[in-house]
C-alpha cells in the first residue's frame, strides 16, 4: 500500500509540474494581449470586452494592423479589446469547419472572398445587411468587391481589402522584342511574347498555372470568354458558348507555340525569379509581392527592373478577377455588437488609408483609394484602374467543387488529354449540377 | 488474492450444453473478473471509446447521411447515394489506383531492402551494428513535415533541385532535368520514394531483433555438419523468419493503405488529382468541399478494405510476440 | 570464424551498408548544409550548399525573431505530458489483458485491434466536438485528452505482447509479501519492460511533436501553438527562403533524434508504422 501512495503522488506531482509551468507560459503570454481594465480620463475604470479576430495577413501587414490599427481602434473606443490571432493558411478551411461546428468560432474573420458565400450557406456568418447602420457603410465601398459578400438576398460580410491582377514586364526584354511601352491588345502582347521567345526568352505570356480559374481567368474575360449568365445561376450556354472556346482556343494556341511561361504546367522558374532573372517577359500578379519583395534586402528591388500594364484589351475590353479578402461576423460571436462595431470603423477611410499606406493592399473604401499619399506608390495607379473592370468569380458556396472540376479539365486540354470543346460542355454540365443541389 | 490467470479458464466453449445453474456462476464469475480488471483498463477504455470508437460509429452514420457537422443541421439520411457516388467520381479512381500502386510498389522494396541490410548487418564480422541500426533508423524519428519539405527541395524541378543537378548535370543520366511534381507518374515517384526512406528503417530493426533472436547454436550445429553459409540461410534463417515476415508484411501493407503526409505535403493530390489517394481524398472532401457524408463513406470503405486484406492474419498479430 | 571471411566479401558488405548509411542520411546532410547559407532567397545551386560553411546566423534569426523558442518549448510541454500519459495509460491497459482473464477479453482486444487500421483523419470533427463539449477548446488539457485517449490503443498492442513474456512465478514474492495487483504492475511489469517503454516513449513523443492536424483543430491561441503549426506558418510566410526554413526545421527534429539516441541503447524493436495521424 506504501508503495502505491507513492506511485499516486509521483503521478500526482509530475501532473502538477506540468500544468503549473503550461499555466504560467499561459499567463505570460496572455498578459500582453489580454483584456486588462483601462482607467478612463476620469480616473474611472472602464470594463473592456474583448473582440475576438482572426486574420490571415502576412507578417508584413501583420506589424502594421498590431503597431498602427489596433492601438487606433481602442484609442476610439475605449470599451473594446481587439485580440489578434494570425491564421496559418494550411487546414485554415479544416479549422474553420471545427469550430464552427462547435459553435467555438472568434467573433471576426477576415477570409478569401471565396469563401464567403460557402460559409453563409453553412449558416455560420451574421447578414450583416440586418444591422444599424449598414446602408451608410455600403455606400462608401466599392460595388465589386461588396458583391462578393451577397449571398441569397443578404450580405454575409463587408469587403476589408481589394485586389486584381495586372501586367507585370520585364523591361529589358520588353524592349529587347521591339515595344517601348507595354502592349495595349492581346494582339500586340502575342506578337511581342514571339519576338522575346525567339529572342530566347523562357516565356512571353505569364500563366502561373491552371489549378485556379484565378489565373487564367484575365486571359480568358479579356478575349471574350465567361463563365455564366450576369445573375450567376447557369453556365450551360456561357461556359461552353461559342465565344469562351474561341476565347480558350486561343490560350492554347498560344501555349502550343511556346509563349507562354512553362509555370503554366508547374514548370520552373516561378513567376517572379523568372522575371527578375530576365527569364520571363511577362507576368500578371497583384499588390502583394512588389511589397514582400520591395523590403527584402536581399533581392533587387522589383520596381528596378519592371514596368506595369492593364491587362491587354482582347474583343471584350481589358478584364481582370476580383480578389481580396472579407471581414464577416460568425453567427456564433460572443461579441457581436463589437464586432459589428469594428467591421464599420475598419471599412471606414482612415483605417483603411493607413492598411493601403503600409501594405500595398487595395482599400475598399472609396475615399481612403483616392488618398494622394496611397496613390504615389508606383504600381498601385494601375491596380486602381484595372479594378474598374474588373469581375468577381462566381459568387457561389459551391464555388470551390466548380472549379476543381473545370480546372481539371481544363489542364487536361493542356496537355493533350481532352477535347476543348467536351472539356468546357462537361464542366458546364457538371457545375449546373453543383449549383442545383 | 490475485486471481492469477490459470486458474481461470474460460468457460464458454465447454462442450456441453450449461445448465441455469452453471450460466448463473459463470456470469457472477465473469463479473467478478470484471471488477478485478476494471481498475486497470477503465482509463484506456474510456479513452479509446470516446476518443476512438465513438468518433469511428460517427463516421458509420455519418455515411448515410447528408452531413453538416453545422449546429441546427438536418443531415438527412440518404441512403447508400453517398457510396455509389464514389464510383462516378473519377477522382476515386485515381485514389484507389494510387492507394493499390502504393502498395504493390513500396511493399515490396521496403521489404526487401529490409531483410537485406538487416542481414548485412546482422553479419558476424560487421562492426558498428548499433551505429548503422541507428543511422538507418533516423528518417522513421523524423517529422513528416520536414521530410517533406526536404523532398519538395530535393526534387526541385529545374537543373539546381539536388536530383536533377545529380543524374543530369554531374552524371548525365537524364536527358534533360526532371519537373518531378509537373506530371503524376514522376510525381508518384516521389512520393514512394518517399515512402520507402521512411519505412524502411522500420524493416530493418524489426528483422534484426528477430535474427538476433535465432539460437547461435543452431548455425554452430550446422556448421559440424558441414553445411554451406547459404545452407544455413536457407535451412535455417529463412524458416525462423518467416512468421515475423507475415507480421512485417501485414504492418508494411496497412503503412501504404494509410498513406497520407506522403502526398499531402508533397504534391496535395496534384498535377490534376491524379497523385490523389483515398486518405487525402478523404481529407479534402471533409474540410474543402465539406462533403462529410461523402468523405465518411469513402473512409468506411476504406476500413471494409483493410479489413478484408488482413482478415486471415489478425489473430496471429493480434497474439503474436514481435520482438 | 572471422578469419575465414574473403577480404573481398568484407568490402562488399562494408560497401553496400555504406552504401544505405549515405541513402538515408545525406538527405539530412544536404539540409543541414543548406541551413548554413546566407540569403538564399531561391533555390540555391547544389555546388552552393556543397561547400557551405557552418554558420548559426539562420538559427539565431529563427529562434530569436520568430518565435521559435515559444513554440519549442510549447511542444515539449505538449508531447512530454502526452508521452507520460500514453505510457500510464497504455501500460495499465496492457497489463489488464495481458494478466488476467475476464469475459468478452479476446472480442475487446478485437475491436481495439481493429481500430488502428481504420484512417482516423474523420475523426478529427467529433474529437473536437466532445473536446468543445468539456470546455476544453485551446488549453492543453484538451489536446493531452485526444492524444493519449486516441494513443492508448496502439501502446496497449505494443506492450500486450511483451508483458506476456514475463513468467508468472515472478509474482510469487510479491503475494507473499501480501501485495497485490498494483504492486505486481509496479514493481515487477514496470521494471521488466524497460526496453519496451522506452521504445513506445519514442513512438509516443515523436507522433505528438511531430502532429499538426488536430493541434491546428484544438489550439487557436498564438502563443500556446506548437512547432508543426510555427513550422508550417513558416514555411508559408518564407517558401522560398530554404536557409531559414531549413534551420526552423531542423530546430524541430533535433529533440526526437536527441531522444532516440539516449534511448535507443534500451531499444526494443517493433511497434506500428508510425501512423502519423493517430496522434
Amino acid at each position: 500500500m506504501k508503495k502505491q501512495k507513492q506511485i499516486l503522488l509521483l503521478l500526482v506531482s509530475m501532473l502538477l509540474i506540468f500544468v503549473s509551468v503550461a499555466c504560467s507560459s499561459k499567463e505570460e503570454a496572455s498578459s500582453s494581449t489580454n483584456g486588462d481594465n483601462q482607467v478612463d480620463g476620469n480616473g474611472e475604470v472602464v470594463e473592456r470586452t474583448v473582440i475576438d479576430y482572426w486574420h490571415t495577413y502576412g507578417e508584413q501587414e501583420e506589424r502594421v494592423l498590431y503597431n498602427e490599427i489596433k492601438p487606433l481602434f481602442e484609442e476610439e473606443f475605449p470599451q473594446y479589446e481587439l485580440k489578434l490571432t494570425r491564421m496559418p493558411f494550411e487546414g485554415l478551411k479544416q479549422q474553420v469547419i471545427t469550430a464552427v461546428a462547435g459553435s467555438a468560432t472568434p467573433d471576426l474573420m477576415r477570409m478569401d472572398i471565396v469563401w464567403t458565400a460557402e460559409f453563409a450557406e453553412m449558416g455560420a456568418l451574421v447578414d450583416v445587411s440586418t444591422l444599424d447602420g449598414f446602408e451608410e457603410v455600403k455606400e462608401q465601398l466599392f460595388e465589386a468587391p461588396m458583391s462578393t459578400n451577397f449571398y441569397d438576398g443578404g450580405y454575409y460580410g463587408l469587403p476589408l481589402n481589394t485586389n486584381t491582377k495586372i501586367a507585370v514586364y520585364n523591361e529589358k526584354l520588353l524592349n529587347e522584342a521591339g515595344f517601348t511601352e507595354p502592349p495595349a491588345t492581346m494582339e500586340e502582347l502575342e506578337e511581342a511574347a514571339r519576338a522575346s521567345v525567339a529572342a530566347g526568352s523562357m516565356g512571353g505570356i505569364g500563366i502561373l498555372g491552371l489549378g485556379q480559374t484565378w489565373e487564367w481567368l484575365p486571359y480568358f474575360w479579356s478575349l471574350g470568354g465567361t463563365l455564366t449568365n450576369d445573375d450567376f445561376t447557369q453556365y450551360e450556354g456561357y461556359l461552353n458558348s461559342e465565344a469562351s472556346v474561341n476565347a480558350l482556343e486561343t490560350i492554347l494556341s498560344w501555349h502550343e507555340e511556346g509563349l507562354v511561361t512553362p509555370t503554366i504546367l508547374n514548370g520552373q522558374p516561378g513567376f517572379w525569379e523568372g522575371i527578375e532573372r530576365d527569364h520571363y517577359m511577362m507576368i500578371n500578379d497583384g499588390p502583394w509581392y512588389f511589397s514582400i519583395l520591395g523590403s527584402d534586402q536581399a533581392r533587387p528591388d522589383p520596381l528596378d527592373y519592371t514596368v506595369f500594364g492593364l491587362i491587354p484589351e482582347g474583343p471584350a475590353g481589358s478584364i481582370s478577377p476580383i480578389g481580396g479578402e472579407n471581414i464577416s461576423i460568425f453567427q456564433s460571436a460572443k461579441n457581436k455588437e463589437g464586432a459589428w462595431e469594428f467591421l464599420k470603423w475598419m471599412t471606414s477611410e482612415e483605417p483603411q488609408a493607413i492598411m493601403a499606406k503600409g501594405t500595398g493592399l487595395i482599400p475598399t473604401n472609396m475615399e481612403a483609394a483616392q488618398d494622394a499619399e496611397f496613390l504615389q506608390i508606383p504600381y498601385v495607379p494601375y491596380y486602381v484602374e484595372q479594378l474598374q473592370t474588373a469581375l468577381p468569380r462566381t459568387p457561389t458556396p459551391k464555388w470551390s467543387e466548380i472549379e476543381e472540376h473545370l480546372s481539371l479539365n481544363i489542364e487536361m486540354v493542356f496537355r493533350g488529354e481532352m477535347d476543348l470543346r467536351e472539356a468546357l460542355d462537361d464542366a458546364a454540365a457538371k457545375a449546373d449540377e453543383y449549383l442545383s443541389k | 488474492m490475485p486471481q492469477l490467470k490459470e486458474e481461470a479458464p474460460t468457460t464458454s466453449l465447454m462442450p456441453n450444453k450449461p445448465t441455469k445453474e452453471q450460466k448463473r456462476k459463470n456470469f457472477k464469475k465473469g463479473l467478478n473478473q470484471w471488477k478485478e480488471v476494471l481498475p486497470f483498463l477503465i482509463l484506456g477504455l474510456i479513452g479509446t471509446g470516446v476518443f476512438v470508437i465513438y468518433p469511428l460509429f460517427k463516421g458509420v452514420v455519418m455515411s448515410f447521411q447528408d452531413y453538416s457537422p453545422f449546429p441546427g443541421a438536418e443531415n438527412p439520411w440518404v441512403g447508400f447515394d453517398n457510396y455509389l457516388r464514389a464510383f462516378e467520381d473519377r477522382k476515386f479512381s485515381y485514389a484507389v489506383r494510387n492507394t493499390v500502386l502504393a502498395i504493390v510498389v513500396t511493399v515490396p522494396i521496403v521489404w526487401f531492402l529490409g531483410i537485406f541490410f538487416a542481414s548485412l548487418i546482422n553479419l558476424t564480422f560487421v562492426k558498428f551494428k548499433i551505429t548503422f541500426r541507428t543511422l538507418y533508423y533516423l528518417p522513421i524519428i523524423t517529422s513528416w513535415i520536414v521530410i517533406a519539405f526536404l523532398f519538395q527541395y530535393l526534387f526541385a524541378s529545374g537543373e539546381y533541385g539536388f536530383i536533377n543537378y545529380l543524374f543530369y548535370t554531374k552524371l548525365g543520366i537524364f536527358n534533360e532535368p526532371i519537373g518531378w511534381f509537373q506530371n503524376q507518374w514522376t510525381a508518384l515517384v516521389v512520393i514512394w520514394l518517399f515512402h520507402i526512406w521512411k519505412t524502411v528503417g522500420w524493416a530493418v530493426i524489426v528483422y534484426l531483433a528477430a535474427l538476433q533472436g535465432i539460437p547461435k547454436n543452431l548455425y554452430e550445429a550446422a556448421e559440424i555438419d558441414g553445411a554451406s553459409a547459404i545452407d544455413s540461410f536457407r535451412f535455417i534463417t529463412i524458416p525462423m523468419v518467416v512468421p515475423i515476415t507475415i507480421f512485417v508484411i501485414i504492418h508494411l501493407i496497412m503503412g501504404a493503405f494509410n498513406i497520407f503526409p506522403q502526398v499531402y505535403f508533397l504534391t496535395g493530390g496534384g498535377p490534376m488529382n491524379q497523385t490523389e489517394v483515398i486518405q487525402t481524398m478523404i481529407y479534402t472532401e471533409a474540410f474543402q468541399h465539406m462533403n462529410f457524408g461523402y468523405s465518411s463513406a469513402l473512409g468506411v470503405m476504406m476500413g471494409i478494405a483493410i479489413f478484408l486484406v488482413t482478415w486471415t492474419q489478425q489473430k496471429k498479430i493480434g497474439k503474436q510476440n514481435y520482438y | 570464424m572471422q578469419q575465414r571471411v574473403h577480404f573481398f566479401w568484407k568490402f562488399v558488405v562494408y560497401s553496400m551498408l555504406l552504401i544505405g548509411v549515405i541513402l538515408f542520411i545525406f538527405p539530412f546532410i544536404y539540409m543541414i548544409l543548406t541551413s548554413f547559407l546566407q540569403g538564399a532567397y531561391t533555390l540555391p545551386r547544389p555546388h552552393e550548399v556543397l561547400s557551405a560553411k557552418p554558420s548559426l546566423d539562420n538559427y539565431k534569426e529563427v529562434w530569436n525573431n520568430h518565435n521559435f523558442a515559444r513554440y519549442f518549448m510549447n511542444s515539449m510541454l505538449v508531447a512530454g505530458v502526452a508521452m507520460f500519459g500514453s505510457l500510464f495509460i497504455g501500460s495499465l491497459s496492457a497489463y489488464a489483458f495481458a494478466r488476467f482473464e475476464f469475459p468478452f477479453k479476446e472480442l475487446l482486444f478485437r475491436i481495439f485491434l481493429f481500430t488502428l487500421m481504420i484512417p482516423l483523419v474523420l475523426a478529427i470533427v467529433p474529437q473536437f466536438t466532445v473536446i468543445n463539449s468539456l470546455g476544453l477548446v485551446n488549453t492543453y488539457l484538451g489536446l493531452w485528452l485526444i492524444y493519449i485517449g486516441g494513443g492508448v490503443v496502439g501502446t496497449t498492442f505494443f506492450l500486450r505482447g511483451f508483458f506476456e513474456t514475463i513468467p508468472k512465478d515472478l509474482e510469487e514474492s510479491i503475494i507473499i509479501d501480501g501485495g497485490g495487483n498494483w504492486r505486481i504492475y509496479w514493481n515487477i511489469y514496470l521494471p521488466l519492460s524497460k526496453p519496451a517503454l522506452g521504445t513506445m516513449a519514442i513512438f509516443a513523443f515523436s507522433g505528438t511533436w511531430d502532429e499538426y492536424f488536430v493541434a491546428l483543430s484544438i489550439i487557436k491561441e498564438e502563443s500556446l501553438r506548437t512547432l508543426p503549426i510555427g513550422l508550417m506558418m513558416f514555411q508559408g510566410q518564407y517558401a522560398s527562403n530554404w536557409s531559414l526554413v531549413f534551420a526552423a526545421s531542423l530546430i524541430a527534429i533535433l529533440p526526437v533524434i536527441i531522444l532516440y539516441i539516449i534511448f535507443q541503447k534500451k531499444f526494443v524493436q517493433g511497434g506500428q508504422t508510425d501512423g502519423a495521424l493517430k496522434g
